[in-house]
């Protein structure tokens, strides 16, 4: 054993192949059979995409940093579904290329965030955090209601998530610029056939509450209204009656 | 391997190498090394026979005691609920009167409708309800859609202009960006709206303005708002003649209103709590009115 | 510094240069209009830089012969510093990171001064701005002085440094302006991590072909670590990165896996870039350096080649303890809690190795305060794995997770072992590579330790409180069995310990700039002809000996 290492220790080239055989064990024994082993990742039929508006929201919250302080995981944990809802699923974030798990919780889960305030309240949040939670130490975000939201590259920005394995039709593509204005303009007609391509589920609306332009500020409301809301999976699993009716209010 | 020299200190042999002066002793593994790397084994042998571990390929081995997070989880919340059982079915089952008579019912009101109330409600409405820009008091005695328990309760669960599909539906309308009010109309129903609660003071000059103010009024706004001003609850109009404003009562808000309309929203808490955490919602914001009276 | 460039490696260097500069003209020009535009500004800007100054001395004399009788230090040299610029840098915004959730109006309304975009900066300064810079240079030195081998060449180190430095601009720069991959120490985009692919590849072959030139039989123990360090390092940043560009116009890209997927894939990456960038390379530094100034044989070969091999296998199963409770099965989990309870044994291993060096120098270490931070930094070493390794096991994760006792041991890990033992190293060598007699202030270096070593514990004891309490809050029942506290009660019951990091943190940015002020000062010290302890002799090249033909 000894005598062998004296070897190894005596060939560069020995020593750089043993590390690399030694140290890639663990991660292939640990990731390639989440591609293999089928139920890692739940079915769910409904599952539907983000729409390129919702997309580019998803952005802005990469941008900005949110998951420095933000998780989107509910873990399996009593108190955690308690506080938040329903455990997150794998298959909730199938689509998400990056996930956004977040390892730090200075600020509350958001993974069911969707629908949970309104419009509104989001956007004097953001604005403005201890106006509203006075407690807060969320910095505010006041430029997104000021920048106009770039959209015109977004079918590039579908495309590569299609690449990625994302199920975006070509007319999702072709016409992901008019979905990212017309989502959050309803009344301007820019948006025909948007509910028909992402579902009548999905929201279009004045986000920001400015009519007249489209910001930064529509495009992260817009993403934060849907998180949770992508797929019913959660609600339908095995367990998810015993999180609604047995603990009854052992939710949110 | 070629033996070194002693080392004076420890009285071991060093390895014979040398690099720059540093080198090495042939001091053997302490014991308690070896003993621990075989403790942590067979501690973690242990573990994996008995939970979830090595992948097969398509499956895992699943462990003798049958355990996955999930289930777990749901025992745990089986046992919570059975031991909050006792006190969920007394409040379901109760009227609101009883629970709120119930000193011991209403402790665990109070206790876990705080939570509640600080984890959901207290974002827009204030961690004491008594709301703010945009969102009314719940503190105040005045009920947009009715302050009767049940009421109340069915407001949270529907919300207002919410994505529920019962959902209590308001709108104030923008009668300026409608154009269907001028400036100049806007103006004087604007000034009558504030006489209404006294929240200026009227000089004799402005008595026309006011009279016509008043006029547009009974044509347009008393549909909703109640000839008097008093507001409607099964439309949802606030009360204009007391001095709490959701929007603010002051004539650049009020300007405002009318300019482009109000449409608060309340969201929905049908799809996040259950019946019974409503109603202890619904105690618990009672219990708080009545503390700020 | 070209002065000691032969004829063609300078026209080599110049090639390069040249290379850069047109390769960020094309960057910038096909990402005009987006933010990859300013990043193929840095890069052209930098090469044409580099190429002028090339040029305007490529004429000056040419090394004579004797230059292979001396080691290539100027490199290194060059990384001693830069790693302290980014320690004041990294730690400065570090602390304004930590006021900031103090004050947290204090971001003038601009973007780049809010808390998510300064975080990273901050992260990724001290991890790979003074990290980096830190174990490359000490690299250089360490393989260079235990093989008593030239580095290779001289123009590979350069494509090192420089090149790892702009990697690190790139990366700051860009998530000022916003541009971030999101994936948590490997946020750099697609074009960056391919810039940096291609110097990590320079890095190696450049170890590697040192590492074959020595003239010691045997490679030394600290050059397992960091050539483990360099090759799994280089692993888990090409895995870890894999996604496909918007197009070759933007700097935004959307990574090739998803979910779950992603994210057993970013903590495999991120836990292993804690054990090889942030631990196995500082090992290599603790195995060169703390004998080194203890004067003391290593305590045990043996000892050495079990916890060696030990942290490379172990630590890669580790990294699904970043996942307990998560949509990742138990199945990963339940892997990544038993292999950190393993780990911690080869990990104590090393940390005893280097305390039981120091046997016999204890006296030295009560004196001397550089010798002091390197033992300090095998005690933080060994408090942090344990703690990790406690943190790992998942009922005890339950509470730990998303709070801040994960960074209180973050930073016992960052603060008390790679800075401490990073400080150390930098006190032994400067005097070395400058060829002074010793550092301008020994008392600087004593209060130096003092604000160190008193600023991570403020800053340590402050994370464990706040993190435990926060941890407690949010699963604390009242007695019917209902959750007994809102979030936001949470974040109020956190500013004290906010404000008492803040001032630990404030403490040990000091000391750092106290460490830059006395390396300024040495560097202008009078050079001592002596002969230098760190320069064993180099034999006459040329004639290949028996050994690196064997190679
Ligand atoms: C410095 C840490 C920090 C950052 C960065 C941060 N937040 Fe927050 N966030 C908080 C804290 C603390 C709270 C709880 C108090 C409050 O509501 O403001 C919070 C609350 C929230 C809430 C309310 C959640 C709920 O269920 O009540 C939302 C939504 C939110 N943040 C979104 C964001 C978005 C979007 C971003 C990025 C653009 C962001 N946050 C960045 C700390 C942060
Ligand atoms: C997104 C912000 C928001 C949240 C969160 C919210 N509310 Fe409201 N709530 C409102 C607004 C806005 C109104 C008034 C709607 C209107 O103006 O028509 C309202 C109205 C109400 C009313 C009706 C008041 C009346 O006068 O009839 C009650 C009761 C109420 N909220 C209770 C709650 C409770 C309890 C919660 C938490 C479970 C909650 N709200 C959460 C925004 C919110
Ligand atoms: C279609 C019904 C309707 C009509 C007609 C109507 N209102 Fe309203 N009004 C509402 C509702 C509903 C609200 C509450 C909106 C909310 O909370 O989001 C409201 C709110 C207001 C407020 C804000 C109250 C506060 O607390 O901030 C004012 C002021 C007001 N109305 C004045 C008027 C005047 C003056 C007119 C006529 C010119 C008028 N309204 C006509 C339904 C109506
Ligand atoms: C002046 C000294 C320092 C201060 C004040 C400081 C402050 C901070 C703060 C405030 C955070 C964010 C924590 C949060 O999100 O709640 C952080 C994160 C971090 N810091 Fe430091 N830091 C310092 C030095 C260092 C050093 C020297 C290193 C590494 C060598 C380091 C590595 C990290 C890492 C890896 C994180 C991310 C932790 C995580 O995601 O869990 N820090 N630091
Ligand atoms: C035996 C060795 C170690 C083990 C088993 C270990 C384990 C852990 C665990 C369990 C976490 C918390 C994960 C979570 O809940 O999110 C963690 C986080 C972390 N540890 Fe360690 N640790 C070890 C040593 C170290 C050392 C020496 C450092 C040096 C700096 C370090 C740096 C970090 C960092 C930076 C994080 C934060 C990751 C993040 O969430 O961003 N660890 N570690
Ligand atoms: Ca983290
Ligand atoms: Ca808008
Ligand atoms: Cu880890």
């Amino acid at each position: 054993m000894l005598k062998n290492h004296a070897k190894l220790e005596r060939t560069a080239i020995g020593f750089a192949f043993a590390i690399m055989l030694v140290a890639s064990i663990g991660g292939f024994i640990e990731i390639a059979p989440l591609f293999t082993i089928s139920e890692t990742v739940e079915d769910a039929p409904d599952m539907r995409v983000y729409t390129p508006l919702e997309l580019a929201g998803r952005n802005i919250y990469v941008r900005e940093g949110c998951y420095a302080c933000h998780s989107q995981m509910v873990r399996t944990l009593q108190d955690e579904v308690e506080r938040y809802g329903h455990y997150s699923l794998a298959v909730e974030s199938k689509y998400d290329h990056p996930m956004l798990w977040g390892s730090k919780r200075t600020g509350p889960d958001l993974a069911r965030l969707g629908d949970k305030y309104s419009d509104e309240w989001h956007v004097a949040h953001l604005l403005n955090p201890r106006a509203v939670s006075p407690q807060s130490v969320m910095p505010a975000y006041r430029w997104l209601l000021r920048n106009e939201l770039k959209a015109n590259d977004m079918p590039l920005h579908l495309r590569a998530m299609r690449k990625v394995g994302v199920p975006y039709t070509d007319a999702m593509i072709a016409n992901a610029t008019a979905d990212t204005y017309g989502q959050a303009n309803p009344d301007s007609g820019a948006a025909d056939g948007f509910f028909e391509r992402y579902g009548f589920d999905s929201n279009s609306r004045y986000f920001d509450g400015d009519k007249r332009k489209v910001t930064e500020m529509d495009a992260l409301v817009a993403y934060l209204q849907i998180l949770g809301e992508l797929t019913d999976a959660a609600d339908q699993t095995a367990g998810a009656a015993n999180l609604e009716n047995d603990a009854e209010g052992a939710t949110q | 391997m070629a033996e070194g020299e002693n080392d004076l200190h420890t009285g071991r042999k060093t390895t014979g190498h040398e690099w720059n002066g540093i080198k090495e002793l042939t001091t053997p593994v302490p014991k308690i090394v070896l003993f621990f790397l075989a403790v942590t084994f067979l501690v973690s042998l242990l573990i994996w026979v008995l939970a979830p571990t090595w992948p097969t390929g398509s499956a895992y081995t699943k462990g003798i005691l049958g355990i996955d997070q999930r289930t777990s989880l749901e025992t745990s919340l089986k046992r919570s609920a059975a031991r909050t059982a006792p006190w969920r079915n007394e409040i379901e089952q109760s009227n609101f009167e009883t629970i709120a008579q119930n000193t011991e019912l209403m402790k665990t009101v109070r206790s876990h409708g705080a939570r509640l109330f600080g984890d959901n409600c207290a974002m827009c409405h204030g961690a004491d309800a008594t709301g703010g820009i945009g969102f009314p008091s719940l503190v105040d005695d005045q009920w947009l859609w009715g302050g009767d328990p049940s009421t109340i309760m069915e407001t949270l669960r529907v919300g207002i202009n919410s994505t529920n599909d019962d959902t209590r539906i308001s709108q104030m309308i923008a009668y300026g960006r409608d154009g269907i009010l001028t400036l100049e109309q806007r103006r004087s129903v604007g000034a009558y709206v504030r006489s209404l609660s006294q929240s200026h003071e009227i000089s004799t000059a402005d008595i026309e303005k006011l009279e016509a103010g008043a006029t547009i009024f009974a044509q347009q706004c008393a549909s909703c708002h109640g000839p008097d001003g008093r507001g409607m609850q099964s439309v949802g109009a606030p009360n204009l003649t007391d001095d709490h404003w959701i929007y603010g009562g002051g004539s650049a808000d009020i300007d405002e209103t009318l300019r482009n309309g109000r449409h608060g929203v309340m969201p929905q808490w049908e799809k996040r709590t259950s019946a019974t955490d409503r109603k202890i919602l619904t105690l618990y914001i009672l219990d708080l009115a009545e503390g700020a009276q | 510094m070209i002065s000691q460039l032969t004829k063609t490696e300078r026209e080599i260097a110049l090639l390069l240069t040249i290379l850069l500069a047109i390769s960020g003209s094309i960057l910038g020009l096909m990402g005009r209009g987006d933010l990859l535009g300013y990043h193929g500004a840095l890069l052209a800007i930098a090469g044409y830089a580099l190429t002028f100054v090339l040029i305007k001395d490529h004429f000056d004399p040419e090394p004579g012969p004797k230059r292979i009788e001396k080691y290539y230090d100027d490199p290194i040299k060059v990384g001693i510093v830069l790693a302290i610029f980014w320690v004041v840098i990294g730690t400065f915004v570090g602390d304004w990171v930590a006021w900031l959730l103090v004050f947290p109006d204090a971001t003038f309304d601009a973007g780049w001064a809010s808390f998510g975009r300064l975080r990273p900066v901050h992260t990724s300064g001290v991890i790979f701005g003074f990290g980096g810079n830190a174990l490359i240079a000490t690299s250089f030195h360490v393989v260079q002085r235990t093989t008593r081998a030239r580095l290779a060449d001289r123009v590979s180190p350069w494509v090192v440094i420089v090149g790892f430095n702009l990697f690190c601009l790139m990366a700051a720069s860009g998530y000022l302006m916003g541009i971030t991959a999101s994936k948590e120490y490997a946020e750099p985009e697609w074009y960056a991590d391919i810039f940096l692919t291609i110097i990590w590849v320079v890095y190696f072959v450049l170890y590697m072909r040192t590492l074959a030139r020595r003239e010691e039989p045997h490679i030394y123990v600290a050059n397992w670590y960091f050539l483990a360090f360099i090759i799994v390092v280089a692993i888990l940043h090409i895995l870890n990165n894999l996604a496909v560009p918007v197009s070759f116009g933007h700097a935004k890209s959307y990574s090739l896996f998803s979910g779950v997927q992603d994210a057993m894939l970013q903590w495999w990456y991120g836990h292993n870039a804690v054990a090889f960038f942030l631990t196995a390379g500082f090992l290599g530094m603790l195995y060169y350096y703390l004998p080194k100034r203890a004067g003391r044989p290593i305590f045990s070969y043996r000892l050495s080649i079990i916890s060696f091999w030990g942290i490379v296998f172990l630590y890669m199963w580790a990294g699904s303890h970043h996942l307990h409770y998560t949509a990742l099965p138990h199945w990963v989990q339940t892997l990544g809690m038993t292999f950190s309870i393993m780990l911690l044994v080869p990990s104590w291993a090393s940390a005893g190795n280097a305390l039981m060096t120091l046997n016999g120098a204890w006296g030295k270490v009560r004196d001397d305060a550089t010798l002091r931070f390197m033992m300090v930094a095998a005690v933080f070493y060994g408090l942090s794995t344990f703690e990790g390794s406690f943190m790992a096991i998942r009922p005890v994760n339950s509470l730990s997770h998303y709070t801040d006792w994960t960074v209180g041991h973050v930073h016992a890990g960052a603060l008390g072992w790679v800075a401490m033992i990073t400080f150390g190293a930098i006190y032994t060598l400067t005097p070395w590579l400058w060829n002074k007699e010793r550092m301008y202030s020994n008392k600087l270096i004593e209060v130096h330790f003092w604000l160190a070593l008193i600023g991570t514990m403020i800053y340590v004891f402050a994370m464990w409180n706040s993190g435990i309490i926060q941890g407690l809050m949010w699963r604390a029942y009242n007695e019917n069995g209902t959750l007994a506290y809102s979030f936001i009660e949470s974040v109020a019951a956190m500013k004290p310990y906010y404000v008492a990091r803040a001032i630990g943190g404030f403490l040990f940015f000091l000391g750092a700039v106290v460490c830059a002020y006395n390396v300024w000062k040495t560097i202008q010290l009078p050079a001592v002809a002596a002969k230098n302890p760190d320069k064993p002799p180099l034999p006459a090249r040329g004639s290949p000996t028996a050994l690196s033909a064997a190679e």
